[in-house]
């Protein structure tokens, strides 16, 4: 028998059905656009699924504010097709925008793109939240402005929350204006060059918005703001490496799509894992990779956002397991499973635990004591829960 | 618990130089900032690594007795003001750069180094950390984690939270744990943006690894002054919608600019209405063509007077006026209360007018200085002790972030909420949101024993239904005095 499946429209429709069914339904699955269905653990399964997509619209959109707020469910990429119209944009770039991810599913899944080397992840653009709990509470935090100290921010808390503490029905996100211009230029590197052009374009005041680096694409570089101050830093970019090149029109395109691609790929059959490091152990960790690859008969297909350290990998052929194994011995609780197709179903998705985790499941035993959410999805993380919610 | 048998743990775990209890030491810890609220702690403790501050905690949760941990003392919300019968931790011994790595842009530091002095560190490496407070030659990186401080270039930068990679916390229970990661990937809860801004209530940092910036290859400053506060608004609203983020912008109203040339002498004109601070940093080219609209858009509006920052020293001159401002108002007013709420950028204009006709009904007169760029006021209160004005001046304060709430924005944007506003927050949460932050705080520190009473407001300091303009029970109880 298919599960039951809750489409609520409203935030008050979400707590209806999320508090009507603490006896009937006690497990639940939080879903939206399912472009993250494969992240993380294997969510066990559940009496119902709260399906957030029809949870969807701008609510309140003031242009000189530069802030939205919109329904969970609503697809990223409606939103900025909208304030593309005022000039504005959520400076965030996630691969799966395109697939039609949604903001909460964004926010819980905590993805990031290219964008991330200077504006972050959605954690650092979120300014208010509104989750529904398991007993049906709906709770707020933040507001509407930018600056705003009052009160804990649990909007934070639920990034990369996997729909396990509750479900995010709200969000209000600060904007940012459109570039006037922008530029890419590619120049040709290996993990290693990349990670090191890095350093230098950073530190000599380029202020790169995007460094990515795929082994198809050699490092891109991206650069926004005025036509003139476009200008000059692409001249100086140029000026470092005899093989950059500036990428326009369709080149341009093309670089960004093979980038997300590298992303976000979702090909059957694939495994696909998602790690940060320090910057610096960018290439070593992918060359500690590689080594495994090699000798599981893996093919890799790697990309990196150098400036930052975090890096996505595609599995395929082979053995997968050795390949996820060197990844947490390197990266140890940073490594996340995007796609787990290629890995036997009783390998362990989660590496060693972060230090704080008695902290996460501290936290998940107050927000969600009756244990409704998400269960699986950051098991072994919090399997433990299982054995007793503390008091 | 007896004095005599705790003082004694603590000498056995951190050594008797580091535990004060004599009145003299004590009453030099009895307020922060918000000198208002004084309480004298039973014992300040000054550790000097983080197993000295776990083995304190651990001693005060093995006896339920509440802890505050300290920096600097500069809070304005009344954070770090000592609770009755409890314990100061002072992080003012753990004050080294323990690390600078400036491939990866970063530094780890202990909690008690100044902002300033993180800056100070890495500066010959071409690096700065960004958060910039106005107290940031005192003010220490583990008072910005907890306050998530911001500072006039928050507006393009990010506040605290945004530059902070980890953090060393030790837990109320004494445990010691790590918050953050590496990079920007993070899997699972994000402890560490829950935690910055916590006000010390989750726990106590003892170790912070920072983000830090290139230096802008350009920076360029000018002070305008305009004939009315609208058209400053309007200016700074025209550079919004041309899509320009400055560094800063900063405005001063009349009062604020008498206030500070009567301190500091930055050369502000005294004959003005208003007054914009407008920094942008970056790229040259990019910098240029932004300032050259600036201008522009300052002329458009009605500027009467624009001065360009022509040198370095003369930038700092312009910002040495800014930044003086909160303790520059002691010269034209004996007392004064500092506020800290946030307004939607839009309703700028409705929120000046309508604290000025609240002054104007409570015969006060009220300076601003503020980031216009995100709405977060500085209305500083002026009024008398001797002339019997406190209770009048501290009702209007109230009002007036409470007015913030109820144009759509916060209490506080960058002070926090602490001892002083706590009784405000049933204005912008409803007690469910409050029940629902109180369940972090609960797992972090089930017994409440971490700076309890602070951010969130309790039955005990707001009565049972926690509302504004209350006189403080612990006041009215003897526990703190009032200056
Ligand atoms: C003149 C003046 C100007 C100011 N300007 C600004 C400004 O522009 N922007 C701004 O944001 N703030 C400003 N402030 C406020 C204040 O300086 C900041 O809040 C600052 O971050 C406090 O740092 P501190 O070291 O003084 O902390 P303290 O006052 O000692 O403590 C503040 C809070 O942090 C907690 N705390 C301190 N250290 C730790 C630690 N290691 N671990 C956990 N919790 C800890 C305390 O318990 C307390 O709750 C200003 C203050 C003054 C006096």
């Amino acid at each position: 028998m298919p599960p039951t499946t809750f489409m609520p429209t409203t935030v008050e429709e979400l707590r209806d059905a999320v508090a009507g069914s603490a006896t009937s339904h006690p497990r639940l699955l939080v879903t939206a656009a399912g472009t993250a269905a494969t992240t993380g653990g294997r969510p066990d399964p559940a009496d119902a699924i709260v399906d957030t997509s029809a949870l969807s619209g701008v609510l309140n959109w003031t242009p000189a504010d530069m802030t939205v707020s919109v329904r969970a469910g609503t697809p990223l990429a409606d939103v900025q097709a909208e304030l593309g119209e005022h000039g504005q944009h959520v400076a965030f770039d996630a691969a799966r925008v395109r697939r039609g991810a949604t903001v909460g599913g964004l926010l819980a899944s905590g993805d990031g793109g290219p964008l991330r080397q200077l504006y972050g992840t959605l954690r650092d653009l979120v300014i208010g939240v509104t989750v529904v709990l398991g007993d049906g509470t709906v709770a707020k935090a933040g507001g509407h402005v930018i600056k705003n100290v009052a009160g804990y921010d649990l909007a934070k808390l639920f990034h990369g929350s996997l729909g396990t503490l509750g479900v995010v029905a709200e969000v209000v996100l600060r904007l940012h204006p459109l570039p006037r211009t922008t530029a890419t230029v590619a120049l040709p590197a290996d993990a290693a060059a990349a990670a090191r052009l890095g350093v230098e374009l950073i530190a000599s005041g380029t202020e790169p918005a995007a460094l990515e680096w795929t082994s198809g694409t050699g490092l891109l570089v991206r650069i926004e703001g005025t036509p003139d101050g476009v200008h000059e830093r692409v001249d100086a970019v140029l000026a470092t490496n005899t093989g950059a090149l500036v990428l326009a029109g369709a080149d341009e395109e093309a670089a960004w799509t093979a980038v997300a691609a590298v992303a976000d790929p979702h090909s059957e059959g694939a495994t696909v894992l998602r790690a940060g490091t320090l910057p610096s152990d960018g290439p070593g960790f992918l060359a500690a990779l590689g080594a495994a690859a090699d000798a599981a008969g893996v093919t890799l297909t790697s990309g990196s956002s150098v400036g930052v350290g975090v890096h996505t990998v595609a599995l395929a052929g082979g053995h997968h397991e050795p390949v996820l194994a060197a990844a947490h011995a390197a990266a140890g609780s940073s490594v996340s499973v995007l796609r787990s197709d290629g890995l036997a179903p009783d390998t362990p998705l989660w590496g060693p635990p972060p230090p704080a985790v008695a902290l996460m499941r501290a936290v998940k035993a107050r927000f969600d004591p009756a244990d409704r959410f998400g269960a699986g999805r950051l098991s072994s993380w919090l399997a433990p829960l299982h054995e007793g919610v503390p008091a | 618990m007896e004095h005599s048998a705790l003082r004694a743990e603590f000498v056995a775990a951190i050594g008797a130089d580091a535990v004060l209890d004599d009145p003299v030491s004590l009453r030099s810890y009895e307020c922060d900032g918000l000198t208002g609220f004084r309480v004298v702690p039973e014992f300040v403790l000054l550790p000097t690594d983080t197993a000295q501050v776990a083995a304190a905690v651990a001693i005060c949760a093995r006896h339920t007795v509440p802890f505050v941990a300290r920096g600097a003392g500069t809070c304005l919300s009344g954070g770090s003001l000592p609770v009755a019968e409890g314990v100061v931790i002072s992080l003012q011994k753990l004050r080294s750069v323990l690390e600078i790595d400036v491939e990866n842009r970063r530094a780890v530091v202990q909690p008690g180094v100044t902002n300033l002095d993180v800056s100070k560190a890495v500066a010959e490496y071409g690096l700065y950390f960004a958060p910039d407070p106005s107290s940031q030659q005192v003010c220490t990186i583990g008072g910005n984690v907890a306050e998530n401080s911001g500072g006039a270039h928050c507006l393009k930068y990010g506040f605290t939270v945004h530059h902070i990679h980890e953090v060393q916390v030790v837990l109320p229970d004494g445990a010691v744990t790590t918050l953050g990661a590496p990079s920007p990937h993070q899997p699972g809860y994000d402890l560490l943006g829950a935690f910055v801004g916590s006000e010390g209530t989750l726990g106590i940092v003892t170790r912070i690894t920072v983000k830090l910036l290139a230096t802008p290859t350009a920076v360029r400053t000018l002070v305008a002054d305009f004939p009315s506060v609208e058209q400053a608004g309007d200016t700074v609203t025209g550079m919004i919608a041309s899509g320009i983020v400055p560094a800063a912008v900063e405005m001063m109203d009349a009062l604020a600019l008498e206030a500070v040339e009567a301190s500091v002498q930055a050369g502000y004109s005294l004959d003005t209405a208003a007054a914009l601070l407008v920094e942008l940093d970056g790229p040259p080219a990019e910098v240029a063509t932004q300032f050259a609209e600036i201008e522009q858009l300052c002329k458009d509006n009605g500027t009467t007077k624009l001065v360009i920052a022509p040198t370095p020293e003369a930038r700092a001159a312009m910002w040495k006026g800014r930044k003086a401002a909160f303790a520059a108002v002691g010269r034209i007013s004996p007392n004064y209360f500092v506020q800290d709420g946030v307004v939607p950028r839009t309703r700028l204009a409705e929120a000046l007018v309508r604290i000025s006709e609240m002054a104007d009904e409570a015969g006060l007169r009220v300076a601003n200085v503020f980031h216009a760029g995100d709405g977060n006021l500085h209305p500083l209160v002026l009024y008398s002790e001797q002339a019997g004005e406190h209770d009048r001046a501290e009702h209007l304060s109230t009002a007036i972030a409470e007015l913030c709430v109820d144009l759509g924005g916060s209490l506080s944007g960058e002070h926090g909420i602490g001892t002083d506003k706590a009784c405000s927050m049933p204005r912008q949460y409803s007690d469910v949101d409050l029940a629902t932050m109180t369940l972090l705080r609960k797992a972090f520190d089930p017994d409440e024993i971490c700076n309890p009473g602070k951010l969130l407001p309790t039955p005990r300091l707001c009565g049972d239904r926690p509302g504004p303009h209350r006189a403080h029970p612990l006041e009215a109880a003897g526990i703190i005095e009032r200056i």
